[in-house]
């Protein structure tokens, strides 16, 4: 257990600088956590994937939200209607997911992060 | 029309929140951004409320059966991104967001290639003789 723990602060700190990608981008911080894992830690993609889903669980961005709340940069009324596609589409996804090999599975994440980095520097340099 | 494209953009991220185990905000900014023309500020206020509560749980639960979570490295992430949120946000709202666009495109189109070396090397942990 006392060999763990240098790992767990290493960890924190990782966590530490997707939540700040997190509260400057919106975002969960899976996208940016899942990579760190497999990459940095080693991990197989299925649980890089399943452990990016804990550390989404508690209301991560909680901090950040009140940082955009205060400044009347929020549209609850959208945000709310969008919230019961995501948890059931979640279940579906994560379905699909178990069916994959772990090769494949880190294939189609490597592919999905590929166009969406493209499209967003992209579309930073165009606008 | 437009209530009936929030509910099937939401699904749509849903989908893609369990099958790569991420937050959905990657996805749900750009949708904001696009179909429902709004800032770019907004778009990422929108999506950390939406992230608010445990969305993730329902696809979480189906990681848990087969076994494919790390619990204490999840929980040590957890209170690293709670932490580091706070500042990203505060950050954030001062500033124009291309540049910083720009950056999260690239870490991620290298993230991409460096997985796809990863995967294309040996087979992971599971797959392996030991296994």
């Amino acid at each position: 257990m006392l060999s763990l723990r240098p790992r767990l602060w290493t960890i924190f700190l990782t966590g530490c600088v997707v939540g700040i990608c997190s509260g400057l981008f919106g975002v969960g911080g899976g996208v940016i956590l899942i990579p760190l894992l497999v990459l940095l830690f080693g991990f197989e993609q299925h649980v890089a994937q399943g452990t990016s889903l804990v550390a989404l669980v508690p209301p991560t961005g909680l901090l950040g939200f009140l940082a955009y709340y205060h400044a009347h940069k929020v549209d609850v009324k959208v945000g709310l209607l969008i919230i019961p596609g995501v948890f059931l589409g979640g279940i579906l996804g994560g379905k699909l997911a178990e069916r994959l090999a772990p090769r494949k599975m880190r294939l189609v994440f490597a592919g999905f992060l590929f166009v969406l980095g493209a499209w967003q520097a992209l579309s930073a340099f165009s606008k | 029309m437009h209530i009936a494209i929030i509910l099937v953009l939401g699904l749509v991220a849903g989908i893609l929140v369990g099958l790569m185990g991420i937050g959905g905000g990657i996805v749900v900014v750009p949708a904001l951004v696009y179909f429902l023309g709004m800032g770019e500020h907004t778009a990422q206020g929108t999506s950390l409320f939406i992230l608010l509560p445990p969305l993730g749980l329902g696809a979480l639960a189906v990681y848990w059966k087969e076994r494919h979570v790390d619990l204490p490295a999840g929980i040590a992430c957890a209170a690293g991104i709670l932490l580091g949120g706070y500042f990203g946000g505060k950050l954030a709202v001062g500033i124009s967001s291309r540049p910083l666009q720009a950056l999260f495109g690239i870490f991620l189109v290298f993230s991409a290639i460096m997985l796809w070396r990863e995967a294309g090397k040996s087979p992971p942990a599971k797959e392996g003789p030991h296994a």
